[in-house]
């Protein structure tokens, strides 16, 4: 259930119910899988699948009503908030569909954004190699004002790597760009898994955006309806619509 | 429409309670000033209509000028037999009615110390209104009633002893009665109660009364009973009045001596309400900017201008209307809480049950809807500027660089124009009301102009203020100060609403400290002698004797002594203090003298008198000139100039005369201070003991004080009147705090989703408590230096044209250091609810609000 399977997140039997009595929804009911290092896997489905909730669920942000969640050899969903608060510094890495910068800091005080809040010291030479992958070296001081919507998102994809994290989550992150900035995006996580080994869940209703992943999980009503190799834009497109 | 604006301030409760109860507490601290000065008025109404229940017609001295100690003079027994002849009287009674001091058996003064204690004399049962609670009258020389109300305070009770003291005399009495006036509290005040004769020995008025009661016969009315005692008495210097005119002529004296103490309390009020109206229009501002898509929505489905105007002003009015009636509620709180502060500086006035007037409940009522309205009015109006389009887009309100322009400009104008106003208020000669009406009004200007122009001061100040907190913090304290400083406007009049409170509050504490080293450079200046003799009050009289009896203490070289009166110069001049010093007092005080010297002092006339400076140029007489004075007594006097000082520690008053004059024209023939020379090498300890046991034998009310304690004694006064403005000041403060949490808990409004992402990459709860606090702490403190600025600036400008009176200013910097340490935990405070609202905030439903 830990490293020795290759997984550095596990979900067992994670089930998540909103509400109770006759109004209750299953948003999940009782999934059960593993994320290996080095993997970059796509979660998509239909809205209310239960796609967003299943990410929020691994990620800590959101508790099941039954089953465990692992990140490593930690169970995330027994942890209260200040143990979950250190996780989230060590472990994980996050990119939102709104790209979430402080307006009030530089494109380079976002990045090491999460450092800061932890109190610890960038290492320099790993911050100027990943404002060298985003392409943003000339735009270090610019507040994200003065940024483009693909180069603000390109901000927080560095931001979710600086910390090294065990796994970056990253939700909808082309949900609200141009085709050539979700282009540079996709193409970024994916030098990440390839480059950084790192490991990344995303969640997408973007077809394009689930090519560019290793592994893509479809869910439907709760469950996982489909969990291979995504192909082609093609494949995907295909795929959803038959699960649809 | 309107039920749409109820509803969504309904939605936002929290938010709209805050906001209302800044206008409660001005309202009510108004309301509370009314109550309180209309109670205190009534009381003391019920106390003079009280003790003359029974009587028709009195007589008492004229008063030509009216004394600093509150004592009218006393006139001679021989008119009661002719009243008594007058038709009509049935019965006419000479009363003793004088201020004492009273003691208990171990020399412990009992009462307030600046309430008045009345030593009183026995009057017939057909004209006494006092009831006697326990025990009866007094019946001979050694017996005394003392008011129920004193002898609880004091702990004594029939059997006790009382020692009751005037100027000459003392003696122990025993308390064979305890008595009650009225249902009316009298506060601090006491009375105590002899037979006549020792009401008369004990007050050295033997042959004398203060007061005739005359009471009619069946069918005599009131005025009829007046004319005919009138045209019997013919005397000029008695006053003869019905009951009635004489309990409204001491009413009307009453509230014109504390007319003071409304107005003053009505300024604190005010700037209570000032700082509350920044409050309100800062949440208008804040919540029309957050509600623009609503506005816009509203729009495209039709809504007019009016319409969105009307929404806002409704919301505006709901929360002034209930306001206002909540602040009329907390009035009687507040008139309680008041009364209590007043108690606990020793001014402790009479109360009854509190008085409530139509016109109390219209003033709070128009106050709390007024300046809830007034203050909401320009956010309404940016309301409708909301275009239908901004439904659709994430649009800012139109926020032109012409109109920061004009606001700059506006704020400029405004400064100027209120300095200029302190400027006339200060320099121009206008007479006391207007000069501080202008000074006043010049002040609000000032401070508005200041809070429009602060937006461009807010970056500056936030780096300076936020500096020593990034340092100590480095990311939360960096992140507070940012976000103070990404909505300047917001922040100033946050900010703006704090620094008017301080401003004050550095203003007062600047100036007392400038007072107390005035007094204290004054007194070392002046006073050659080493030791002072005076009645514990500070004021009042004490016995000529008294200096006798220290003349005879070994060591003492030499005793000078001070007699003063009010008097007025006739022709226009106002009132003023004449002193009367003996012919050596050169050797005891320093006079600053601007034409004549020691000399002039010993070789004075009874029909000369020596000027103050200041007198002399505002009363337009110089040394040559003759001035003509009206004394206390109906003299006028008609003196030569001789010479001139500087009277730079406020002791000797307008003017000199000699102490024969001010025995025989000015009717005061007791001291007031007595100076102490001791002879070389005597050592100032060991006389100051022997005088004090002297004293206390036989005056029990002289003091005897060295330079040291009569500085200290200054300056306890002040400080404890500082006490009491602090605490008013306390008010505004307080809802400048609620503006600074109203403005975070609507700022972390805004920032939800931006929280929940710093949550989400590993913000702890603790570090988002941390950064909301320093936003507090860096706004109070922006607040804070602005009005320490103002405050100081002010006490400055206005200590100028007080240095020709020996005033200097002192800059009290520990004092301002710990305003700025003061102002830093007020925004910790302020911040605990919006900071612990942003550290328990849902990551999850954070990061999906919109």
């Amino acid at each position: 259930m830990s490293e020795s399977n290759g997984n550095v997140v596990t979900a067992s039997e994670v089930a998540r119910r909103y509400g109770e009595g006759d109004a209750a929804v299953d948003a999940l009911a009782g999934i059960t899988t593993g994320f290996e290092r080095g993997r970059f896997t796509a979660i998509m489905g239909p809205s209310g699948s239960g796609k967003s909730t299943l990410m929020h669920i691994l990620a800590g942000l959101d508790k099941p009503t039954a089953g465990t969640v692992h990140i490593e050899d930690v169970e995330i969903t027994k942890l209260d908030d200040a143990a979950l608060t250190k996780l989230r510094r060590d472990k994980l890495g996050f990119i939102f569909q709104f790209f979430n910068l402080l307006p009030v800091l530089t494109a380079e005080e976002n990045l090491v954004l999460p450092l800061s809040i932890a109190g610890r010291k960038p290492d320099q030479a790993w911050v100027d190699q990943l404002v060298r992958t985003v392409g943003l070296e000339d735009r270090r001081t610019h507040r994200p004002s003065e940024l483009s919507g693909g180069q603000q998102q390109r901000v927080a994809v560095a931001r979710a790597l600086i910390s090294k994290p065990a796994v970056v989550f990253a939700d909808e992150p082309t949900g609200n760009l141009d085709s050539k900035a979700s282009a540079d995006v996709l193409r970024l996580l994916r030098q990440a898994v390839d480059e950084f080994d790192q490991t990344v869940v995303m969640v997408t209703h973007d077809p394009d955006a689930a090519a560019h992943a290793d592994r893509l999980i479809t869910l439907r009503d709760g469950h996982i309806v489909h969990d291979a190799v995504p192909g082609s834009t093609a494949d995907v497109i295909e795929l959803m619509k038959q699960i649809d | 429409m309107a039920r749409f604006a109820i509803k969504s301030l309904w939605a936002r409760k929290v938010r709209a309670l805050t906001t209302t109860l800044a206008v409660v507490i001005g309202v009510a601290f108004v309301a509370g000033t009314y109550i309180l000065t209309d109670t205190t008025f009534a009381a003391f109404d019920e106390i003079f209509e009280d003790s003359l229940a029974k009587t028709d017609v009195v007589i008492t001295a004229k008063e030509e000028v009216r004394q600093e100690t509150g004592e009218t003079p006393s006139f001679k027994a021989t008119v009661l037999p002719k009243v008594r002849q007058v038709d009509g009287v049935r019965v006419a009674v000479g009363q003793i009615f004088t201020v004492g001091a009273f003691f208990d058996a171990k020399n412990e003064q009992i009462g307030t110390k600046f309430a008045p204690k009345f030593i009183t004399s026995n009057i017939p049962e057909s004209l006494e209104t006092q009831t006697y609670v326990e025990g009866r009258k007094p019946r001979d020389a050694k017996e005394a009633a003392l008011d129920q109300g004193a002898a609880e305070e004091a702990g004594l009770g029939v059997g006790d002893t009382l020692k009751l003291a005037s100027v000459e005399r003392v003696a122990a009495y025993r308390i064979v009665g305890l008595t009650k006036l009225g249902e009316a509290s009298w506060g601090g005040a006491s009375i105590a109660g002899l037979i006549l004769p020792e009401a008369q020995r004990i007050t050295d008025k033997r042959g004398e009364f203060d007061q005739v009661l005359i009471a009619a016969s069946g069918g005599v009315s009131e005025e009829t009973l007046k004319r005919r005692v009138q045209q019997k008495v013919a005397d000029p210097s008695l006053l003869i009045e019905t009951a009635e005119e004489n309990a409204k002529r001491n009413s009307d004296q009453i509230h014109e001596d504390l007319g003071f103490l409304r107005i003053a309390l009505l300024v604190f009020a005010f700037v209570a309400l000032f700082v509350g109206a920044f409050l309100i229009f800062n949440t208008f501002s804040i919540t029309v900017a957050q509600r623009i898509k609503e506005f816009g929505m509203l729009r495209t489905l039709g809504a007019g201008r009016g319409q969105i105007l009307g929404s806002v002003v409704v919301e505006a009015l709901a929360i002034g209307i209930l306001g206002a009636l909540l602040g009329l509620a907390g009035g009687y709180a507040i008139a309680v809480g008041l009364n209590a502060l007043f108690v606990a500086v020793g001014i402790d006035l009479p109360t009854t049950a509190l008085v409530t007037k139509t016109r109390t409940i219209v003033i709070a009522l128009l106050i709390g809807i007024g300046i809830t309205l007034i203050s909401s009015f320009i956010p309404a109006l940016r309301a409708t500027r909301v275009p239908p389009i901004a439904a659709l887009l994430a649009l800012e309100l139109p926020q032109s660089r012409r109109r920061g322009v004009v606001l700059a400009v506006l704020a400029v104008l405004l400064g100027l124009v209120g300095l200029g106003m302190v400027a006339v208020g200060l320099f121009g000669g206008a007479d006391g009301g207007s000069a501080a009406g202008l000074i006043g009004g010049g002040a609000v200007a000032v401070l508005l102009g200041v809070s429009l122009f602060s937006p461009r001061l807010v970056r500056p100040l936030a780096s300076l203020t936020g500096r020593p907190l990034e340092r100590l913090r480095r990311l939360t304290g960096r992140l507070a100060r940012e976000n103070t400083q990404r909505n300047p406007a917001r922040t100033a009049v946050t900010a703006a609403a704090l620094m008017i409170g301080l401003a004050v509050v550095a203003f007062v504490t600047v100036f007392a400290a400038g007072i107390k080293g005035s007094i204290a450079t004054a007194v070392d200046e002046s006073f050659q002698g080493e030791l002072v003799l005076q009645n514990s009050d500070g004021f009042s009289p004490i016995s000529p004797r008294a200096a006798s009896l220290a003349r005879k203490i070994p060591g003492v070289e030499l005793v000078s002594t001070m007699r003063v009166a009010q008097a007025e110069l006739l022709d226009g001049g106002g009132t003023e203090r004449v002193s009367a010093l003996d012919r050596d007092a050169g050797a005891v005080i320093d006079i600053d003298w601007s034409e004549g010297g020691s000399q002039t002092l010993r070789d004075l006339n009874d029909d000369e008198v020596i000027v103050d400076k200041s007198f002399a140029s505002s009363n337009g007489v110089d040394v040559g000139d003759e001035a003509s004075f009206l004394t206390q007594i109906g003299a006028k006097p008609r003196l030569r100039i001789v010479g001139k000082y500087e009277d730079k520690a406020e002791l000797l008053g307008g003017a000199i005369v000699t102490q024969r004059l001010m025995a025989t024209a000015f009717d005061q023939r007791d001291d007031t201070i007595d100076f102490v020379k001791l002879a070389p090498g005597a050592s100032a300890e060991k006389i100051q003991a022997a005088l004090i046991k002297s004293m206390d034998r036989e005056f029990p009310v002289v003091e005897v004080r060295n330079q040291q304690e009569l500085k200290e004694n200054q300056e306890e006064q002040i400080n404890q009147l500082l006490g009491l403005i602090y605490a008013l000041l306390a008010l505004a403060v307080i809802v400048s705090l609620f503006g600074i949490a109203n403005t975070l808990a609507l700022s972390i409004h805004e920032r939800t989703r931006e929280l929940g992402m710093l949550r989400a990459i590993g913000m702890s709860r603790s570090q988002a408590r941390t950064m909301i606090r320093y936003e507090a702490v860096i706004t109070a403190l922006i607040g804070a230096l602005l009005g320490m600025v103002i405050g100081v600036i002010f006490a400055a400008l206005i200590a100028q044209p007080l240095k020709d009176e020996g005033f200097t200013l002192s800059y009290p910097v520990l004092q301002l250091v710990l305003m700025l340490i003061f102002a830093a935990f007020a925004g910790i405070l302020a911040a605990i609810p919006p900071s612990i609202r942003a550290s328990r905030l849902d990551v999850l439903e954070a990061l999906h609000y919109e």
